[in-house]
């Protein structure tokens, strides 16, 4: 659905993408993650066709947005960083200005206009001004606005930021709602945001990518092993060396004591589930077995991973914290 | 057609939305009907002289020496309205970042360049409708020619159509509205000057400098002549400046 061939993007002598290549497929969210100034939204400006490539292509809905700008335009519904709106225009004249542009036939404007506020919660506020509208609003309205052509692509710049906790997360439900009848890429620095709405993830730093993959197997390839979470009551015997003697068990490391309750983290060798030997050398001595779950390593830690390579003294510590 | 249409309608709403088009409307009408006064005065010590009042013998021309130097002096409205009305068309676009909305729409450039300069030329009709009053009141007491009086509302459409599009292209150059409303206030100010510094050159430059001075070709359109040659300078003029300005919104595209 969208294909990005080595694609470059120069301002003068600056590079802010270079070489960047990726394919979403239909229905498919695709996460562009990647700290500030990674070169996401200029990424994104080239897709929707606002600036050319300096060199490589883009092919969205299978029109080159360079050579056939105005069918792939059509095609494609995009939520800038900053949403677009004209202030001193209600929601609703906005709304109906933005459909008459995209080529909304004349007899299907109000029901779209209508079913796109619906869609995206703002019908309260559609006779009020742009300008009079809160941060969260804004930003429904500008997604209300790619939304309203149906198009097949949708571009979402940092949908969710500068909204509060309780907006993200309606405004995830809707970008998976929309996912299926959509293909979507949507740009964050924000990792939970990718683990939590992403089929698949870009990440970008400093113009270039440097891993493409699921946000699982982004996990787990990035790990030569596997780690196992094991809190243990045991009463005061020595169940470290106990989970040591489990086949498969490569290291075993007390995470943490707790009034006689120790966690451990429990490394295995790649690919081994070790989890029922574990459940069983535990069991079998008598011992309470409290919790047992697979530590992965976090997004973050592998976001970190990846643009510290490069960079280690410029990777900005990422704003929020991954839930796992 | 359809989209340079939402564009245009988009533009005159905003236009009526913020001070602007009731700022430029009424400075029009303050700054015609001044002008009116004082020519009518004129005209009206003019004719006393030469017929012995009113209902005296008409040998002083209401159109030559009242509508035709009216609709001359309308530059000067112009001169102070128009950059206003053109200053934010790109720049404020830019600023917000509604450009973003325009440019990744599935338009063209020149639908949204014509569009925009569409919506300021009826915003200018408006202007210059005001003053239909004031010509009204000389249909309704006098008895001038209608036809000098509709070629110079053409001519004023067409100079005016210049000046907006001139106006439209500087503020396609930069993101701050102020500064394309002083630009184009200057470039304004240039091309106004340019007959006045005409008249003191040899006949050769006098003559290119009238013929580049936008304000020059609306003498015959004042006086009830339509010549081609003024025709195809307002007309070439025009298209110009919006080809420049598309010029101006691709290029930005290229640097980013
Ligand atoms: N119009 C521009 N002119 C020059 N440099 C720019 C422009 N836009 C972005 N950049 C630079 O390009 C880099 C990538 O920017 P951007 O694509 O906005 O990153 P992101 O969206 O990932 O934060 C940054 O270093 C930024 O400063
Ligand atoms: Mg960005």
């Amino acid at each position: 659905m969208i294909e990005v061939q080595n694609l470059t993007k120069r301002y003068g002598p600056f590079t802010a993408v270079s070489d960047v290549s990726f394919r979403v497929e239909r229905g498919e969210i695709l996460g562009f993650l990647g700290p500030n100034g990674a070169g996401k939204t200029t990424t994104m400006r080239v897709l929707t066709g606002y600036m050319p490539p300096s060199e490589g292509k883009a092919v969205v809905a299978g029109y080159d947005v360079f050579e056939q700008p105005l069918e792939a335009k059509r095609r494609t519904g995009y939520l800038p960083e900053t949403p677009p709106l004209y202030p001193e225009m209600s929601v609703r004249d906005y709304l109906t200005f933005v459909s008459k542009i995209k080529g909304v036939p004349r007899g299907e404007r109000k029901s779209r206009v209508e079913s796109s506020m619906e869609r995206t919660r703002i019908a309260d506020v559609a006779d009020r001004h742009c300008g009079k509208l809160s941060k969260g609003y804004r930003q429904r309205v500008g997604l209300a606005q790619a939304l309203l052509h149906n198009p097949e692509v949708l571009i979402l710049d940092e949908p969710t930021a500068g909204l509060d906790p309780k907006q993200i997360i309606e405004t995830r439900q809707l970008i998976k709602q929309l996912a299926g009848d959509h293909t979507i890429i949507l740009s964050t620095h924000i990792l939970p945001e990718v683990s939590q709405t992403c089929q698949r993830v870009v990440i970008i730093n400093k113009g270039r990518v440097v891993a493409v993959d699921t946000p699982d197997n982004l996990t787990s390839k990035l790990r030569g092993s596997e780690t196992m979470y094991v809190q243990v009551d045991a009463a005061g015997a020595d169940a470290k060396s106990a989970l040591e003697t489990v086949a498969g068990v490569t290291r075993v490391i007390a995470a943490d004591t707790r009034g006689g309750v120790t966690g451990y983290e429990v490394e295995s060798g790649s690919g081994e589930d070790v989890r029922r030997q574990l459940a069983a050398a535990v069991v079998q001595r008598g011992w309470g077995l409290l919790e047992l779950r697979p530590l992965r390593m976090s997004l973050e830690e592998i976001f970190l991973s990846l643009t510290t390579e490069e960079s280690p003294a410029e990777t900005a510590p990422p704003a929020e914290t991954a839930h796992e | 057609m359809s989209n340079i249409l939402a564009i245009a309608h988009k533009e005159l709403k905003s236009y009526f939305a913020s001070p602007i088009a009731y700022v430029v409307i009424g400075f029009a009408a303050i700054l015609f009907g001044w002008f009116f006064i004082n020519l009518l005065y004129y005209f009206d010590r003019m004719s006393l002289q030469a017929g012995g009042g009113f209902g005296g013998p008409e040998t002083v021309n209401v159109n030559e020496m009242l509508i035709s130097p009216l609709f001359l002096n309308v530059s000067v409205i112009l001169l102070f309205t128009l950059p206003l009305v053109t200053m934010r068309t790109y720049s404020e676009e830019k600023r917000s970042g509604t450009i973003e909305l325009l440019l990744t729409a599935p338009l063209t450039d020149v639908q949204i360049v014509v569009g925009k300069f569409l919506g300021a030329l009826v915003l200018y009709a408006a202007m210059m409708g005001v003053t239909v009053v004031h010509i009204g009141f000389l249909f309704a007491f006098g008895n001038p020619e209608w036809q000098p009086v509709l070629t110079g509302y053409l001519g004023l459409l067409l100079m005016g159509g210049c000046f907006l599009s001139l106006g439209l292209f500087v503020s396609s150059l930069t993101r701050n509205q102020i500064i394309a409303g002083m630009i184009t206030f200057a470039v304004f100010l240039m091309f106004w000057v340019i007959n006045w510094i005409a008249t003191f050159t040899g006949p050769t430059t006098q003559a290119v400098l009238n013929y580049l001075s936008i304000t020059e070709h609306l003498n015959d359109f004042a006086r009830g002549v339509i010549d081609t040659k003024h025709l195809v300078y307002y007309v070439s003029f025009i298209a110009f400046s919006l080809f420049l300005t598309v010029r101006a919104v691709d290029s930005e595209r290229w640097r980013g």
